[in-house]
């Protein structure tokens, strides 16, 4: 956010979350819940200076809510936490070094493959080569981009890794699209290179560890009023990475929501461009870095500790190097998709940025959201169902858009060739299972036959396939299988041997298989309910 | 041009939609009834009465019949549509080149669309650009309500003024409206009753007593739950008005259509006979050919209707049918697993 907005925006959410809490028992409640929240995860931490001077921070504030006779004093109050928060959020962004940041990173990422400082990556401009050659940005491109001057685009991407958001950052920058605000963990800031980009590509901070309702609505509102402010949103509407490796299907509606607040709020301010744009995009990548640890995490019983992985593949910059350099001895690509535009309420955008119909009629979106004197107001559980119906479609472009590449094509076909052995089997026991191989020739005709199903798939608009998975036979596609899947990761996915292949790691091919997972390719019968269950409940 | 606060319309002039437009107009208010006969509409505006049905009874005065749709809806706070099933998509695709935001869709219809196995409401949605869409269903014989007996309905919706409008609008002293935000629930409940109706049609027919309508009504509950759930309803929804309220009514009311058809199988008769006798679309008949494709596709095991089914489409008996049910494998009442009765994929 520029320097000017800033101060701006600071003021304008605290102003929103003061106004928020009303002037009774919401206002006591407000601070206090977030003392009581922030005291508690404090004290979890490890013990050090900070923590001594953070919990009497608190324990200050604590004495100063007690102390307080009128609602104005405890407003002011509220607001003073209110600000912390806010200011702790937003990010440094500048628009000079966003523009060095975005030409270096291709490079940085190039040469990473070969483990250089900074420094030398500088010095080596010239010679090294670039990832843009890596990434494909294809679908409704021009469309989104004539959006992006008729109102504030918000881009929905589906989430595999970390490494999504720079990408992203970088292809829309290469793409012609202004720089793009966007949360981030700060897990994601604890890489030194990485960090550098993250802030500089326009990402602001995001501490999933603090629960406290104040500072969760403190982020909202924040990208609440940076798409007030015309500043283009990234969101990821699944929340966190993909724990199954599917395409997510249920989507966190609270930040997508902000989408219809704004664009509520710029009605009622008389704004220029009040109009908001979704534009999902659908990534895919033949590997992906974390595979192993999101796979695992998913698996893994206790699903407490489910949001917050610290320690995975992304904070090895070995991981990443190797991980790059497999990307590129595979000659492999990372597809970003752009979707259908979509308005806030999940209807159709043309590029002239009016919502239509399904018949392709033009829909006048502000009755959606008049009161009886028409007059456009937000209605809390109103707009929840129109995002709810956002949400739905978004899902629908995300399946669409995707590409299938090899190491799909294999997983699947591999791993419902061995659930068909051992159909009855519980999920876990079957991960778990040695047992199985299967007969090389039929598993070339299986891969053959499941390809054909899935260009029938794509010649009705419902998926897409990568191009170098066309015309070539069964065997060819099941040795590129072979050869992707057994080269990045620690642990061995699939092996041949002999005439046989047998799965060595089924929790990396499960991972792989559901990436197909929602187009009905699967036989309804060897899915196991618990599967099933637990892919809603971690993507909701 | 701004929506119309007090408009109300229903379209579709049969028997429930005429229904429904008495109803609302009871109350003094104005309520527009499309219809495609010119000769029923004129009927209504001067006579006040439909000669199609219900011809003895007098209709609210303050009913405004038109052939002309976009009239009747546009403007419109609430539009209810009670056309046929299998005219409902085109009379919404029509509808939708006057919709607005800020409408209230309602569906009065109790089916599902062939080959897309689509909900009403759905449609709705798919058609115009209206969001707040919901259904009205529940035990509901036109007949009844004309008189002025007392019964009740449910509007189901996501949207909770959508309901409340509704609501405020179809009750009356002698008319009850719940409301129900599991639109899924409501509208499968209305629909794939119809099936079970048939059934119980068939009973009838064959002169069975009580016990065996109590079976089948039971019974028949039990499966239109199982499938609703697969499909996302919420199962508390069918024990309410629009789930055993509305199907006890359809199988043991001699006036329910779907009934009728029963009783015409099991007597011998053919179904395209008994159809032109009837003169009005039993939706229970289409029904049961999307809930045959369902249950296949959602692997639920629905024997009673499996069974319409193949009276309906397999030229079987009724009394093989019969024959059928009653000969299957003992089992407990509450038990879940259905595994080794599913329905055979083809």
């Amino acid at each position: 956010m520029r320097a000017e907005d800033k101060e701006r925006a600071v003021a304008e959410v605290v102003a929103r979350i003061v106004a928020a809490a009303g002037d009774g028992r919401g206002l006591d409640a407000a601070i206090a819940d977030t003392i009581y929240n922030e005291r508690r995860r404090i004290e979890k931490e490890r013990s050090s200076g900070g923590r001594a001077a953070a919990l009497e921070r608190w324990d200050e504030r604590r004495r100063a809510l007690l102390a307080t006779n009128t609602t104005d004093e405890k407003k002011a109050l509220l607001a003073k936490i209110a600000e912390d928060f806010a200011r702790e959020v937003l990010g440094n962004f500048n628009p000079k070094v966003h523009r060095f940041a975005t030409k270096l990173l291709p490079v940085a990422l190039s040469g990473l493959l070969n483990a250089m400082s900074p420094v030398r990556i500088v010095k080596n401009f010239r010679q090294l080569p670039s990832v843009k050659d890596r990434l494909i940005v294809d679908g409704m491109v021009d469309e989104a981009r004539e959006l992006k001057d008729r109102g504030t685009l918000i881009v929905c991407p589906t989430h595999l890794s970390n490494l999504d958001s720079i990408v992203l950052g970088y292809a829309f920058y290469d793409a012609g699209f202004p720089p793009l605000t966007y949360g981030a963990g700060l897990n994601l800031f604890t890489n030194k290179l990485i960090s550098y980009f993250m802030h500089n590509l326009g990402a602001y901070k995001v501490d999933r560890r603090k629960t406290a309702a104040v500072y969760k609505d403190v982020l909202k509102e924040y990208a609440t009023v940076s798409l007030e402010y015309g500043y283009h949103n990234l969101f990821f509407p699944g929340g966190t990475r993909s724990r199954s490796g599917a395409i997510e299907s249920k989507l966190k509606l609270g930040l997508l929501g902000c989408g219809l607040r704004a664009y509520i709020n710029n009605l009622r301010g008389g704004r220029e461009k009040p109009n908001i744009y979704v534009i999902p995009v659908t990534i895919t990548s033949e590997l992906v870095l974390e595979a192993e640890t999101l796979v695992d995490d998913f698996l893994k019983e206790t699903g407490q500790s489910r949001y917050i992985i610290v320690d995975d593949e992304f904070s090895q910059p070995s991981r990443i190097v190797s991980f790059l350099e497999r990307i590129f001895e595979l000659d492999a690509k990372i597809y970003i998709t752009l979707g259908q535009p979509l308005d806030p309420f999940g209807n159709n955008v043309r590029r002239d940025g009016v919502s239509v119909d399904a018949r392709g009629r033009p829909i006048d979106t502000v009755r959606y959201v008049v009161d009886q004197d028409e007059k456009p107001i937000p209605v809390k559980a109103r707009d929840e169902e129109y995002t709810r119906e956002l949400g739905n479609q978004l899902a629908i472009h995300f399946h669409r858009n995707s590409t299938v590449m090899g190491s799909h094509l294999i997983a699947f076909a591999v791993y419902e060739a061995l659930r068909e052995q051992q159909p009855s089997q519980d999920l876990y026991r079957f991960l778990r299972s040695t047992d199985g191989e299967l007969d090389f020739a039929m598993l070339a005709k299986r891969v053959e036959q499941l390809r054909s199903r899935i260009e029938m798939l794509a010649s009705q608009g419902k998926i897409r396939v990568d191009d170098r998975l066309r015309g070539k036979t069964g065997d060819e596609l099941v040795m590129a299988g072979l050869r992707s899947l057994s080269q990045y990761h620690k642990r061995l996915v699939i092996e041949r041997k002999g005439d046989k292949v047998v799965a060595v790691d089924r929790n990396l091919l499960y991972y792989y298989r559901n990436r197909l997972l929602g187009f009905g390719l699967e036989e309804p019968n060897a899915r196991p309910e618990g599967a099933s269950a637990r892919l809603q409940q971690v993507s909701q | 041009m701004t929506l119309d606060r007090e408009k109300v319309a229903v379209l579709g002039s049969g028997s429930f939609g005429t229904t429904v437009a008495h109803v609302i107009a009871s109350t003094g208010r104005t309520c527009w009834l499309w219809g495609r006969d010119a000769e029923v509409t004129a009927a209504i505006n001067e006579k006040h009465k439909n000669p199609r049905y219900f011809s003895d009874r007098a209709l609210a005065p303050t009913i405004r019949a038109t052939s002309e749709l976009e009239e009747a809806a546009r403007n419109a706070q609430v539009v209810v549509v009670a056309v046929a099933s299998s005219a409902f998509r085109e009379v919404t695709k029509s509808l939708g080149d006057f919709v607005t935001g800020d409408q209230i869709l309602l569906s009065a219809t109790k089916g599902l669309e062939p080959r897309t196995h689509k909900r009403m409401s759905e449609i709705l949605k798919e058609e115009t650009c209206a969001k707040k869409v919901g259904a009205v269903s529940g035990p509901n014989i036109a007949k009844e309500i004309l008189v002025g007996q007392p019964a009740a309905t449910v509007v189901a919706s996501r949207f909770k003024d959508a309901i409340e409008i509704s609501a405020h609008l179809l009750s009356g002293p002698r008319f009850r409206v719940y409301g129900n935000s599991d639109l899924v629930g409501v509208e499968l409940a209305g629909a794939l009753k119809n099936v079970i109706a048939i059934a119980s049609g068939v009973a009838t027919g064959l002169e069975l007593g009580d016990n065996t309508r109590s079976l089948l009504i039971t019974r028949g509950l039990a499966e239109i739950q199982r499938l609703g759930v697969k499909l996302g309803a919420d199962p508390l929804t069918f024990s309410g008005l629009a789930g055993i309220g509305d199907l006890f009514v359809t199988c043991t009311s001699p006036l329910s259509r779907n009934h009728r058809v029963g009783a015409g199988l099991a007597k011998g008769e053919k179904l395209p006979q008994i159809l032109e006798r009837l003169g009005e679309v039993a939706e229970g008949v289409n029904t049961a050919k999307v809930c045959r494709e369902l249950m296949v596709e959602k692997q639920v095991a629905m024997p009673i209707a499996e069974s319409v089914y193949k009276l309906l489409y397999e030229d079987l008996s009724a009394k093989d049918v019969l024959e059928d049910l009653m000969t299957r494998r003992q089992r407990y009442e509450i038990d879940f697993d259905y595994s080794f009765e599913m329905p055979a994929r083809r």
